[in-house]
């Protein structure tokens, strides 16, 4: 049966890096994967639940007084939410008066979800852009999605999947059809480190885009794949990593592949985990500077070439 | 690390003449010499101290008296007495000293000064009471191209012959105002040919031969255009100074028109003829540009037929602006089918100088808001931008654009009052009350606006910008006295719209519907400024609001406005009993009324600044600019006088972005595709403008030209609470 609702942590308006143009980007709740340096780490859980902005909150203790599982305590740095305790009815969030104690997630509809998407056509169209599924992993819903994406394009819209790669195939395969754009996750080539960095072992990713890769060559769509690299210092930010994912990508997909994005790490979501009182390792990892980037980009583009290669991200010049 | 502004790349490479033009405009400028007021696309004299004999001004010495006739004639010794003066390299001349305001009453507030005041001013006070404020002047837009056409000799044959008519007929205030406008125009031409015995005393006098070509140049072109038709492109570009001059010497700010349509021809001949190129075209606008500085001119827009009216010109005015940046209004009037080349160039001057020139407006919406108004397609189509976000047609429309006020959150609170005491348990009967408070505000304006307006023609009148109009001459009637000029509307700023209808959304919600406070509940906390009741403000502040491109919010927003309309149109001023026609804008009457505001359900503060215009109350849009712009499109742009959106970018958005132009160009396409109708854009770094507030003398911030609303002002000769205004305001650093 399809399921009647999506459930995204954000609809972002007006995004200029998930795929050409400018865009509007679905952000999916749920997430097979746990990288360690995780940018969403609310996205993670495919169930809803709370999280607690201090700086929004009047201490009011509204929340307190509404949970019915008295999950809720105050202590010496503000709010403590028994996670245990708490069962996501959401009491907390509808009671808060300044939005300080908020749903993380947010479910819709298709209808309603149809509707706030189309409300940026124009914008679409001038620009040469559409919607992007981004996640989380858009692939765990992707029930609701296969469908959607149909009525997207019925509507003349274009799609990107941003995807992490970690589904079963027949996931894949219902959206592949109806998007334009693939945007594909290589994190890390060597099998032991990205288990050892993002709990997941990557044999069904790589097959998952050598598919992805054989659907394209077959009948045109998706219309594009664009592979995508986190550059995470300590993780992803090696050049042997950058070394065997060019040569991958040369040997096998070369026909295909219409870019490959290093995307240089920032710590700008550390705000994240401290709303999800939570302690991140990257919480204090500085920029990449220009140094950084340099033989990472040379090991690119000696494996996989210049043309189809781009960098972005905050990049400090020393 | 991101730039003050983006890197800027010059198109154009400035001559040495130029550069010195530049240089010393810019430091009148900013060295306090020329005066712009604190509103720059006003006063623009330039001090050289007191007018030198105030005793021999007309009206010093017969006594003051409130006749066009006087004006006309205090108007005429301001212009015989100024003196000439030529300054190096420049070849467009002429300045002034002096405006009529140093003369006798002036403005908007200029009925004061008379007996009527005794009249008028407890109307005017009842109505400002009730809160809109009737005070109205400037923004309305000359049809330059008479002058252009005919010559100064026309003009006052055509008034003598008028004069001659009216004195026949023994219509005595008709014989009156033309005897004004008879010294308008003889002071006009006395004040030319002044320019013109400089430069030939000049010329005779200097053996350096380039200095006396120059002189020569000037001399024969002001003794031409004194009496004449211009009949070269500089001639042409001489005659539109001088209009430009004469007319804010009289103390206001107004459009110019289509300087792009009127000078095609001048500059085919001239080309034709080889006797001037594009460089040298390019070159004398832009000293025209430098000369007075705030200039409201528009180009491209649609022609007669409804095609696109991109020409040459087009190109050629935005390229002197390009040439020199700086101080200027100019803007580019976008529809569908303009050049497209040229929307590309004119956005690509904006992401250059990152100054918020040109603005973008949209011609469709102005022109389908003039026909609306009951204007016909023969005078519709000409509409030009012709200040902070009006548009009018020039020569032919006088609506007091500019001062005048209404305040919404004045009839808001009183329907607030009313519903408290008749314990109102229902949302539309909440509303109807307020439409009613609506009503009482117009009905007293209607009376304030009426008895000035039998006044206006005598003790503000508009007598330079009348000349060269279509209908005061031969009326014997200023264009701002009843029938004067065809189109009289006239217009309403609009102040506080996104306020009344976010708090109307929020009492619908939590009051009527969720009935989690009773309406005396919300109405006693917001007179005690919500103190001891936070945790209701935070619930009526976290409400949707206008802003987010949210369906309940915007349609709110439309539902206000139009009612707005619907109301407002039902009232006539006493200027041929043409209709009130709002607009949603408020020029800076957001920060300056605020402080006798009490707190509002839409959980603002008492004494907080209000939403600007049609933009959201500052810190309520949390999107991004995308759902801001579709907001800003919930209104039908097409019911209105015009209003505009902010959009400031931080120079970071463009960071690792090729064809930055690109974006601003499709950004704004999309925006008037949705209806939107007018973008003043900035791409400046927050940061660095906190640095110039304290350190306004460091020499990086002597040029730093912002857009406050519609105009433009150099920032560290804003005010404290003008600059923190600006910086409070909404920015990006991505779309999104």
């Amino acid at each position: 049966m399809k399921p009647e609702t999506l459930l995204t942590i954000d609809v972002s308006h007006g995004t200029t890096h998930d795929g050409p143009g400018m865009r509007t980007t679905v952000f999916v709740k749920g997430c097979p994967l746990r990288c360690a340096w995780c940018q969403n780490p609310e996205s993670i859980p495919v169930i809803n639940g709370v999280w607690w902005d201090k700086t929004l909150c009047i201490g009011c203790g509204s929340c307190k007084e509404a949970c019915p599982q008295s999950a809720i305590a105050f202590g010496e740095k503000g709010i403590l939410i028994d996670r245990e305790k708490c069962t996501s009815c959401l009491s907390c969030a509808d009671a808060c008066p300044a939005t300080a104690m908020s749903a993380i997630g947010k479910a819709y509809d298709a209808d309603t979800l149809f509707k706030e998407l189309m409300k940026d056509q124009r914008y679409y169209a001038e620009f040469g852009g559409g919607v992007t599924f981004s996640g989380g992993e858009p692939l765990l819903q992707a029930a609701f999605l296969a469908p959607f994406f149909e009525r997207l394009h019925s509507a003349g819209i274009t799609t990107a999947l941003d995807t992490c790669g970690l589904a079963p195939k027949e996931a894949l395969l219902s959206l592949l059809p109806h998007t334009d754009y693939l945007l594909y996750d290589m994190k890390l080539f060597e099998n032991e480190i990205h288990k050892r960095f993002t709990g997941q072992y990557n044999d069904r990713i790589k097959e998952n885009l050598l598919l992805a890769a054989s659907e394209m060559r077959r009948n045109g769509s998706p219309k594009e794949i664009w592979i995508r690299t986190p550059l995470i210092p300590g993780a992803t930010a090696t050049v042997e990593n950058i070394r065997a994912i060019g040569k991958f990508l040369k040997e096998n997909l070369d026909d295909v592949v219409t870019r490959w994005e290093l995307c240089a790490f920032n710590a700008a979501c550390k705000s994240k985990y401290d709303k999800l009182e939570r302690d991140w390792a990257f919480a204090a990892c500085s920029l990449m500077t220009r140094r950084d980037v340099t033989p990472l980009r040379s090991a690119a583009e000696e494996t996989f070439g210049k043309e189809k290669l781009i960098v972005t991200g905050m990049i400090k010049p020393e | 690390m991101s730039e003050f502004r983006l890197p800027f790349i010059p198109k154009f490479e400035q001559s040495e003449r130029i550069k010195v033009l530049e240089e010393r405009n810019a430091k009148l400028g900013t060295d306090g010499s020329r005066q712009m007021g604190t509103y720059g696309d006003h006063h623009c004299w330039l001090d050289i101290g007191p007018f030198p004999r105030p005793e021999e001004i007309p009206s010093h010495k017969e006594g003051l008296k409130m006749t066009a006739e006087q004006w006309g004639k205090d108007y005429r010794f301001m212009l015989e007495n100024t003196p000439p003066a030529i300054y190096p390299c420049e070849t467009i001349v002429g300045e002034i000293y002096w405006e009529m305001a140093h003369f006798r009453p002036a403005g908007s507030g200029a009925w004061r000064k008379y007996p009527v005041a005794e009249e008028i001013a407890p109307l005017v006070e009842e109505s400002e009471r009730l809160g809109a404020s009737p005070a109205a002047y400037g923004h309305t837009c000359p049809d330059v191209e008479i002058l252009l056409n005919e010559g100064f000799d026309n003009l006052l044959a055509r008034v003598r012959k008028s004069l001659a008519l009216y004195e026949k007929l023994g219509n005595a205030r008709k014989v009156s105002y033309l005897k004004g406008l008879e010294d308008v125009a003889l002071g006009c031409i006395h004040y030319i040919e002044n320019y013109a015995a400089l430069a030939e005393k000049l010329a005779s006098e200097t053996d350096d031969e380039n200095e006396k070509a120059r002189f020569e140049k000037i001399a024969l072109a002001s003794s031409n255009v004194a009496h004449k038709a211009p009949s070269t492109f500089y001639e042409a570009v001489q005659t539109i100074q001088y209009a430009i001059l004469f007319d804010r010497a009289v103390g206001h700010g107004n459009g110019y028109g289509r300087m792009d349509l009127w000078l095609q021809p001048y500059y085919d001949r001239d080309t034709d003829a080889g006797i001037l190129t594009r460089e040298e075209a390019r070159e004398t606008i832009a000293e025209m540009y430098m000369k007075l500085r705030g200039q409201f001119f528009s180009f491209a827009g649609r022609d007669e037929n409804g095609n696109d009216a991109t020409n040459e010109m087009s190109y050629i005015a935005l390229e002197a602006y390009d040439l020199i940046g700086d101080y200027n209004n100019l803007g580019v009037m976008w529809h569908e089918d303009i050049d497209p080349d040229y929307y590309a160039y004119a956005c690509d001057v904006l992401a250059r100088h990152g100054e918020s020139i040109p603005v973008l407006v949209n011609y469709d919406t102005m022109y389908a808001s003039e026909l609306r108004s009951g204007i016909p397609h023969e005078d519709a189509w000409k509409v030009v931008y012709s200040g902070c976000q009006w548009f009018c047609i020039p020569g032919k429309e006088w609506c007091g654009q500019d001062s005048n006020l209404t305040n919404l959150l004045r009839p808001f609170e009183r329907a607030m009052d009313k519903a408290v005491e008749e314990d109102v348990q229902d949302f539309e009967t909440l509303y109807s009350l307020y439409e009613k408070e609506f009503h009482a505000t117009m009905k007293a304006f209607q009376a304030a606006e009426g008895a000035i307006d039998r006044v206006r023609g005598e003790s503000q009148p508009e007598m330079f910008t009348s000349l060269i109009s279509h209908g005061p001459i031969e009326r014997g009637m200023d264009m701002d006295a009843p029938r004067g000029v065809d189109y009289q509307y006239t217009s309403l700023n609009i102040l506080g719209v996104p306020n009344v209808a976010d708090s109307f959304t929020a009492l619908k919600k939590l009051v009527f519907e969720e009935k989690r406070y009773t309406l005396k509940e919300v109405w006693d906390a917001c007179r005690n400024d919500w103190k001891d009741s936070e945790v209701m403000r935070q619930r009526f502040l976290n409400q949707p609001k206008y802003g987010n491109g949210e369906e309940e919010p915007d349609e709110m927003v439309r539902r206000l406005s139009e009612t707005t309309v619907e109301i407002a149109e039902g009232y006539y001023n006493q200027r041929g009993g043409q209709p009130m026609r709002p607009s949603l804008f408020a020029f800076m009457s957001h920060l300056e009324g605020r402080g006798s505001f009490g707190a509002t359900p839409d959980g603002r503060h008492a004494g907080d600044q209000m939403a600007h215009g049609i933009n959201p109350q500052a810190g309520v849009s949390k999107k991004g600019l995308i759902p801001m712009a579709n907001s800003a499109c919930a209104p039908d742009m097409r019911h209105f006088q015009g209003g505009s959106i902010q959009v400031d970018i931080q120079p970071r958005f463009f960071d690792g972005k090729e064809a930055r132009y690109a974006y601003i160009r499709d950004f704004s396409s999309a925006f008037f595709k949705s209806g939107g109708q007018q973008i003043n854009l900035h791409i400046l770094d927050l940061k660095k403008l906190e640095d110039a507030m304290e350190h306004p003398e460091k020499p990086e911030y002597r040029n730093l030209v912002v857009r406050v609303t519609g105009y433009c002002a150099r920032f560290i000769t804003m005010s404290r609470e003008y600059q923190e205004d600006f910086i409070s305001r909404m920015n990006y650093a991505s779309m999104n």
